[in-house]
């Protein structure tokens, strides 16, 4: 993987002297609340309930695991021992005093990693596919150009104070595990009848209170102008964004008032200039430079007659939870870091540091997090996953709910957030409990269940099989339904089932939901088939009914 | 243009006092502004692409980041200096400390702060970084990783 060399960490050290003395300024009452508010959104800080909350960026969702270790460390020397991995490949700690940050931020600049951009008005930590250079059928391994992209957004002279947040996603495979259409921007590597390797965009997606769809914008952007398209499209957002309405800040907002047709002239016509800016080309010595960093360290494994153990609890675990990779002699193993009883993508930093010692063991010190909450080891050899459950199983992190309706997703909800209007958390528990049979889950096979405190929809409850959004009427919380959303074939929104359920009765509304799915589907079918194939009415006659 | 009663002028790099009129105002005149010797005052919501055949007849544009979250100024900035080429005075006008690398380095070549920076060491803020990941009007004095 790539490592920060001595530029970017120098980057690193001035930005955190900038802030240090921006928030000394803060507390001797030279810089007010609003412009202090903005500048340490930038720097990843939040002011929530009970504390401020740090959101620290994993750049396109890779770690090593001397960065897991100073996360761990981070965890316990400024926080409550624990860390929050969220579905945008961060992670975020709930209890940092003020007054710490500038040293925390420099622990962490030690080891490449930074809060820069993980909030406030500006270009976020891009998305990417947690598998990226891993799986067969990928048209390109996007990392080089997340990386590349990573740099380019970092403190933009132009494009630093934006009407709203900007989030970024980069494809590379035929599925699409980044959920590109619900970014403001979506980029999908693709090849165009040449064989040439470019990119197709789509804009204007999003969750929130609007959840729209990004429409695509251009086919085929040639990878040589990608910076060039990027500028254009931020500099129609910087200059045509709507400031003057909160509730349509966002760029989408933008796209649907201007329709994709017209909102891709307005683009191309600035698109015009760029691309003939020699200095706006991208750099494809460096591109080249970076492919080798990020070189598969791994080569094909002849095992021989190698056979597997077999053991109930171990295939059940393996069935959900290992990927084949494009290398022989190779798996793709997730760790779930959603466990019964705990809240979803939490993990103590005794765990950070037992998960970090097994993957320095068995998948060459490298991590990736997923918007599913979990962490992918990406080399494991085929003859040493036995093993490494055997070891996560002791340590409890063998959780076989990968991908079952037990692997719930969920943000951390009014317990923590200062935005939420309803909890999460105890909700999601309380599915995990109603689900806690293995034979049953199995049954019942793939489904997901997405859980958002609020409508700014961090649960991504939009785009899950059975999404749920809490709301607050009358002091009591209560959650919408919303049924068949997905994003790894084709991206759709959840249909919203009807009105919403209190949370005493959410969890049994849950149940029946699977019962009906349970009761209707054939051979075959996953959730979102038999939802197209039956529609909305068997359910909502079941809740509501 | 008048605004709060008063008159807005600017001291150009030169030491000359120049009236500042708005873009509207510009545009109806040019001839007339030109013998005038007036200057053009952007706003955020200032439309530039209507100085844009005239640009290089204005002795002064002076570009208005009063607002610390609105960053069109900063487009602006860069179309008037890296894609039009204008070669004269930008001036930005109430300006804040925490934002003068990125009015710099979009084109801006001269600053008015605040008031409230007056005691503020400019320095931390116009030089804050040693290194940039991206093309600009204005690169001086970092170094270019890209």
């Amino acid at each position: 993987m790539y490592q920060y060399n001595v530029d970017d960490t120098a980057f690193l050290v001035e930005r955190v002297d900038q802030f240090e003395k921006q928030l000394h300024r803060h507390l001797a009452g030279e810089l007010d609340g609003a412009k202090f508010r903005s500048l340490r959104l930038r720097n990843g800080l939040y002011m929530e309930l009970h504390a401020h909350m740090l959101r620290v960026a994993i750049p396109y969702g890779i770690l090593n695991t001397e960065q897991l270790r100073a996360l761990a460390d981070v965890a316990d020397k400024y926080d409550r021992g624990f860390g929050h991995f969220t579905t945008r490949q961060n992670i975020q700690y709930n209890w940092i005093e003020l007054p710490e940050i500038a040293n925390l931020l420099r622990d962490l600049s030690s080891v490449g990693m930074h809060a820069i951009q993980t909030s406030g008005k500006a270009m976020r930590n891009i998305t990417a596919d947690p598998f990226s250079g891993l799986t067969k059928d990928e048209v390109e391994d996007a990392r080089p150009y997340c990386e590349l992209i990573r740099r380019w957004f970092n403190i933009h002279p132009e494009f630093s104070w934006l009407p709203s947040k900007f989030k970024m996603a980069i494809n590379g495979a035929k599925l699409d595990e980044t959920a590109l259409q619900i970014h403001d921007l979506g980029l999908k590597l693709v090849r165009n009848d040449a064989g040439e390797l470019g990119f197709a965009s789509y804009v204007g997606g999003g969750l929130g209170a609007a959840p729209m769809i990004g429409p695509e914008i251009h086919s085929f952007i040639p990878v040589e102008d990608i910076i060039s398209y990027l500028e254009s499209v931020l500099r129609v957002y910087n200059l045509k964004g709507r400031r003057d309405n909160l509730k349509r800040l966002r760029i989408k907002f933008l796209v649907r008032e201007h329709g994709a047709v017209e909102f891709a002239r307005l683009v191309d016509e600035d698109w015009q200039y760029g691309k003939n800016d020699p200095e706006l080309k991208l750099n494809m010595a460096e591109l080249e430079k970076l492919k080798g960093d990020f070189a598969l360290p791994i080569e094909p494994l002849d095992l021989g007659d190698f056979k597997d153990t077999i053991d109930l609890n171990y295939s059940i675990w393996k069935t959900n939870n290992v990927r084949a990779h494009k290398v022989p002699g190779y798996s793709i193993v997730n760790i779930s870091l959603t466990q019964l009883g705990t809240a979803p993508g939490d993990a103590t930093s005794e765990q950070m540091r037992m998960i970090s010692d097994l993957a320095d063991k068995y998948s060459l010190s490298e991590l990736r997090t997923t918007k599913r909450q979990n962490l992918v080891f990406p080399y494991v050899r085929n003859d040493e996953v036995h093993a490494l459950w055997q070891a996560l199983d002791k340590s409890a992190l063998a959780s076989p709910h990968q991908g079952t309706l037990a692997h719930v997703v969920a943000c951390p909800g009014a317990d923590y957030c200062d935005l939420a209007k309803a909890v999460s958390i105890p909700i999601a528990q309380q599915v995990q409990q109603r689900f806690d049979d293995i034979d049953k889950l199995f049954n019942i096979g793939p489904i997901n269940i997405n859980i958002s405190g609020c409508e700014n929809s961090c649960g991504h409850h939009h785009i899950a099989d059975i999404g749920l959004l809490g709301l607050k009427k009358n002091e009591e919380e209560f959650y919408q339904i919303t049924l068949a959303g997905e994003t790894l074939h084709e991206t759709a929104i959840g249909r919203k089932l009807g009105r919403s359920i209190s949370g005493t009765e959410v969890v049994d509304a849950v149940e029946d939901i699977v019962n009906i799915y349970l009761d209707n589907r054939e051979e075959g079918e996953n959730f979102v088939d038999v939802f197209k194939r039956i529609g909305i009415a068997p359910f909502k006659e079941k809740i509501y009914g | 243009m008048v605004e709060g009663g008063e008159m807005i002028s600017v001291v150009n790099e030169q030491g000359d006092t120049i009236e500042l009129i708005s873009v509207n105002e510009w545009v109806a005149d040019i001839d007339g502004n030109v013998e005038s010797g007036n200057g053009v005052v952007v706003t955020p919501d200032d439309d530039v692409e209507l100085l844009r055949e005239s640009l290089h007849k204005i002795p002064i544009i002076a570009l208005d980041f009063v607002n610390f979250d609105n960053g069109r100024g900063y487009s602006q900035a860069t179309l008037i200096r890296k894609r039009w080429n204008y070669s004269g005075e930008i001036r930005g006008i109430n300006a804040h400390l925490d934002q003068l690398q990125f009015m710099l380095r979009s084109g801006v070549s001269t600053y008015d702060l605040q008031e409230q920076y007056k005691d503020s060491n400019e320095h931390d803020y116009s030089h804050g970084f040693s290194i940039c990941y991206q093309a600009a009007a204005n690169n001086a004095n970092m170094k270019e990783k890209f």
